[in-house]
């Protein structure tokens, strides 16, 4: 599985959203993406790209497209 | 009296502050209960080793010492990388750590009152933030954190050392509250005067007889403190959380 595929799974089971949709999707934006989601997701993402985001990039982690900005400071190229 | 009941068997702990005093206490308790500890602990040294190794034999657990000044935040993020790694369960931490600090209001300097701070509450706070991470994950975690009767009672001198102990304690009940619903509990307890080095920097008058006076008008063991560490890890304890445990022998 490729980055994108596993950054994009990630939103999907997270929020339970459907692929397509994600290019719009953001913070509270649907039920599931609140603050317990947010980090949950956060968790997840560590795990799987087995890196440590620090706080101020997690309250930065505003949307899916931010996310792609986030990510490249860790090394992880989507 | 220890408890020695192998309550927490099979359970893996991050405790820091094992060097010595109530953490150190805490170390043996845990091992005693069957528990596998990551001992954090400011600097390595053989008589650590050495007390570590001696634990390990004794109650067959596994115990490995980790290693990170509590105002320095990249050994810190290091130490939570070499936990992360290990692809253990973290069942439990137990936020120790700490440094006194006895002085009038009015005679507090601000540079002790930022150390005092750094070590008693940004540290606790932030370690906290990345164990935390690890336990939402697993959808469960345990959090014990130590803070003071003097966070509680206000003490004269206080101010600076029961400030920091006031604000873990606002701090654990926050975290039992928000964290609820992953399944993570959040406890403190409030030591009253305890047999440590950090006796030392309270006036002589303060300082009760520390003999094994039968009644509980006394200084406390570091062990009696964490006997109640054992019971809030313990499934004794699985239903509390957001409480301030007092050991303080109802001594004010």
């Amino acid at each position: 599985m490729t980055n994108i595929e596993k950054y994009n799974q990630t939103f999907v089971s997270s929020f339970s959203v459907k692929e397509e949709k994600l290019l719009t999707l953001s913070y509270q934006s649907v039920d599931g993406w609140d603050s317990i989601g947010h980090m949950r997701m956060i968790a997840e993402l560590e795990e799987i790209f087995d890196i440590m985001i620090e706080t101020n990039d997690i309250l930065d982690f505003s949307s899916y497209v931010k996310g792609f900005e986030i990510l490249k400071k860790y090394g992880v190229a989507l | 009296m220890a408890l020695h009941c192998k309550l927490l068997s099979g359970k893996t702990a991050v405790i820091t502050g094992c060097n010595r005093g109530i953490g150190k206490a805490i170390l043996e308790s845990y091992a005693a209960n069957g528990a596998d500890v990551f001992a954090c602990v400011r600097k390595e040294s053989a008589q650590f080793t050495k007390f570590i190794n001696r634990l390990t034999e004794k109650h067959a657990v596994n115990i490995i010492p980790l290693y990170f000044d509590a105002r320095n935040m990249d050994e810190m993020k290091n130490v939570v990388h070499q936990i992360k790694d290990s692809k253990k369960k973290i069942d439990v931490l137990v936020n120790n750590a700490g440094i006194g600090y006895n002085a009038l209001f009015q005679m507090s300097a601000l540079d002790k009152v930022k150390e005092v701070f750094d070590v008693n509450f940004i540290a606790p706070f932030v370690f906290t933030q990345y164990l935390i991470k690890l336990m939402v994950k697993q959808k469960s975690g345990n959090i014990i954190t130590i803070s003071s009767t003097a966070g509680i009672d206000c003490n004269d001198g206080k101010s600076v050392y029961g400030a920091s102990k006031a604000a873990l304690i606002c701090m654990t009940k926050v975290i039992a509250s928000e964290l609820k619903s992953e399944g993570i509990r959040a406890n403190s307890i409030a030591p009253g005067l305890t047999d440590t080095d950090m006796l030392l920097c309270l006036p002589k008058e303060f300082i009760l007889d520390a003999s094994s006076s039968p009644d509980l008008n006394r200084i406390a063991k570091p062990s009696e403190i964490a006997d109640t560490a054992v019971f809030l890890a313990s499934e004794l304890s699985a239903h509390i959380s957001g409480q301030v445990i007092r050991v303080d022998g109802g001594v004010k």
